[in-house]
């Protein structure tokens, strides 16, 4: 409570130019103890005469020191006011003020690391730097052979490793400052030191192994981020999107509930408007969905259009056009003998499946929604205003499709499995 | 029926083979039991039950193995007699690629466990099934990474997916062997989360037993299928999920079992398919070991 007190007292320092009152007010909220009488005059006071407030302070408080308190309640006191990186500073601040041996620091660096995300301090490394400065410098350093073969104060040196494991989960790579903190504090060969090392030896390693890379902050606005998914979703670079219809919300005058129009982005290939266009016309095809993607810790979902695996009766080889390339036969009628030890190809059956034609997403997977992607779409592949449309949307329970569920067009159970809901477009 | 006790217990900490018993019924315990204990949770009650309650004697299981294992014993035998492990020597000495599992049909999914964090009190679901098209396998669930509230788990959060091991007649332990390729090759369909695979290898000590090759396995997300080839040079040693300071190439030898994990933290529904894994040769590829090794603490 005595850094409570103290956290307060420079609430009231830092607010006092500007607002007197409110600086009082957040004083009484952030000291339950002590009456508000007793901090204005320590603000009157001043910074320097904390001593006899420590003194003073005998009057009837409810002290818990010798008690299992946490540091917890130190934290929760700041998050009252306002759960920012300066806040959390403030806080550390005060600790390291409060005393200057430091008592039950490693208590406090373990609240701390809890309360981490609450800041939203967790993925910085200024703040990791300030918090291994809460240790005490030069105290846990081995001084003789025997210190240094022995665990030498373990219990900070554990709590050290766990700091450095939370920067490690959250993926912050240490910095010079953190190594020079580190070498002030345990020495040059203690287990801080060591896990230190393994981080700065297999981060850069793994930095860049993924293939197709996520940005850390993802687009806000959900065309952006549809955007995003879909050209890593349809892995062709000769893709392009296509925009259907913008997302706006219009309160009109005669309805009383505003009408909001949801977001249809879609995307396909050349190679996928060709496929469509050979597609037989007599056959469905589908709009299937919704599929998860993951960006992070972010699910998004889309929809695909795509048809059944065409019958091998149908199936026709087309002849690779010869001028289709004047530098290199597309096509070698060679009989080469090829020997075992050439053969590079798997010996596994095929996966048959049928094509897909185009991808979408939108905000709202009811299935108008939907049809307003397929309207968009005959305007560039007209076979799809001859061929069938069956909508087969999953029925799971998702935010995403709140409305329209009961669409007055649905023939439920057409020739599909009870899960699936599908209707009939024409 | 005291003999067929005595004759059970001395016989049950191994590969155990109980070829007749007073009731002129074969017994074969299929059960191995580790030689070390496994480790117990906190919270979780004592298993105090004798061995032999353990045992459960039946007359069908007993045919069942015996079929089993004699069938296997004979293979084994004949197809030595083709040419080793049972190939044509021309194929065993040239074969540049080789699908090691495939999913075609319900029975391949009999190689294959899941398991989750429930096993450390987590709440994770993992479930392995065959695909729509009957020829990929699925594996699908929930992930969630809230740690037991067990004093002593503070990260949660995780399913995988573990081959079984292979064994030959009679329980006994067979190795797949892949020195002769370099590149692991999958052919899977993500939903854009990370996966990790697993290798584990046979080991000496049982110290050692913890000891597996990871490497990191990115699904891009989407309807199109994704070929993922990547170098044995690449994978590292960790062991009880830390990387080890001493690294060395995986030893392809005396490969034990592969598995995929997935712990990325995101809680939320995921799946992954699998077509086939598969092992090839890329001749392009010629680095031996990917991590460079410092000498440790400038003598250890």
């Amino acid at each position: 409570m005595n850094c409570a007190r103290r956290l307060a007292r420079i609430t009231i320092r830092g607010f006092a130019p500007y607002a007197t009152v409110t600086a009082r007010e957040s004083a009484k909220c952030l000291n339950p103890y002590g009456s508000g009488v007793q901090t204005l005059r320590a603000f009157h006071a001043g910074f320097g005469h904390l001593k006899d407030q420590s003194v003073s302070r005998g009057d009837g408080h409810p002290r818990h020191e010798g008690s299992l308190v946490t540091h917890d309640s130190l934290f929760e006191q700041a998050a009252v006011e306002a759960r920012t990186k300066a806040m959390f500073n403030r806080v550390l601040e005060v600790f390291v003020r409060k005393d200057i041996r430091r008592r039950g620091h490693v208590e406090f660096i373990y609240a701390a690391l809890r309360k981490m995300p609450e800041f939203g301090v967790e993925r910085d490394i200024t703040v990791y730097n300030k918090l291994l400065d809460v240790f005490p410098k030069e105290v846990f350093v081995p001084r003789n052979f025997i210190q240094r073969m022995f665990n030498h104060y373990p219990r900070q040196q554990e709590c050290a490793v766990q700091l450095l494991e939370q920067m490690e989960n959250y993926g912050i790579l240490p910095n010079v400052e953190t190594k020079v903190l580190l070498v002030q504090i345990f020495g040059e060969k203690s287990h801080p030191m060591r896990k230190y090392q393994r981080l700065m030896y297999w981060f850069p390693k793994f930095k860049h192994t993924n293939p197709y890379p996520v940005p850390q902050d993802l687009p806000q606005d959900p065309l952006d981020l549809a955007r995003l998914s879909l050209t890593r979703v349809a892995a062709d670079p000769d893709a392009c999107v296509t925009v259907y219809q913008m997302p706006s919300t219009d309160v009109s005058e005669t309805i009383v509930a505003d009408v909001s129009l949801p977001y249809v982005v879609g995307i396909q290939s050349p190679e996928q408007r060709s496929l469509l266009a050979k597609h037989n016309a007599s056959r469905p095809v589908f709009v299937e969905g919704p599929f998860p993607l993951w960006l992070r810790k972010t699910c998004v979902y889309y929809y695909v259009l795509r048809a059944d695996p065409v019958p091998p009766e149908e199936k026709v080889q087309e002849p690779v056009d010869p001028e289709r390339s004047f530098f290199y036969p597309l096509e070698l009628d060679l009989d080469l003998e090829r020997d075992l030890g050439d053969d590079d190809s798997f010996d596994v059956d095929e996966v048959e499946e049928g094509p897909i034609f185009a991808m979408c997403m939108a905000s709202r997977g009811d299935q108008a929604t939907l049809a307003k992607w397929i309207a968009g779409l005959q305007q560039t592949n007209p076979v799809l205003g001859r061929a069938p449309t069956l909508f087969r949307l999953e029925s799971v329970s998702r935010e995403i499709q709140r409305a329209g569920e009961s669409e007055p067009g649905a023939e439920p159970g057409l020739e599909e499995e009870p899960p699936h809901r599908q209707a009939m477009k024409q | 029926m005291a003999s067929i006790l005595a004759r059970t217990l001395k016989n049950y900490n191994g590969k155990c083979f109980l070829a007749h018993s007073l009731l002129s019924c074969p017994v074969i315990c299929g059960s191995r039991t580790s030689f070390y204990g496994e480790y117990r949770r906190a919270g979780q009650p004592r298993d105090n039950s004798p061995p032999w309650k353990k045992i459960r004697f039946s007359f069908a299981k007993g045919v069942e193995g015996v079929q089993k294992h004699f069938g296997l014993l004979k293979e084994e035998i004949l197809g030595r007699w083709v040419g080793p492990q049972g190939r044509p020597l021309k194929e065993h000495m040239l074969e540049q690629t080789r699908v090691q599992w495939d999913f075609r049909g319900p029975d391949s999914l009999k190689q294959w466990i899941v398991s989750s964090d429930q096993e450390i009190g987590g709440r994770s679901e993992v479930y392995l099934e065959l695909s729509k098209n009957i020829s990929t396998c699925l594996v699908h669930g929930t992930l969630c990474s809230t740690p037991p509230r067990d004093g002593e788990t503070r990260y949660s959060g995780y399913c995988t997916l573990c081959s079984r091991r292979l064994l030959s007649s009679f329980d006994r332990k067979k190795h797949i062997d892949w020195t002769s390729f370099n590149t692991l090759h999958l052919r899977i369909r993500g939903d854009g989360r990370p996966w990790m695979i697993n290798i584990a290898t046979e080991t000496y000590f049982s110290h050692q037993k913890n000891d597996m090759y990871n490497y990191f396995l990115y699904t891009r997300g989407g309807p199109y299928w994704q070929d993922v080839k990547i170098p044995f040079s690449k994978f590292f040693l960790s062991s009880r999920g830390r990387i080890q300071d001493n690294q060395h190439p995986i030893w392809l030898d005396k490969v034990n079992t592969i598995a995929f994990t997935l712990a990325d933290k995101a809680d939320g529904p995921f799946q992954l398919e699998i077509d086939f894994i598969g092992v090839c040769n890329d001749r392009a590829h010629t680095e031996d070991f990917a991590y460079e090794l410092y000498k440790r603490n400038p003598e250890v």
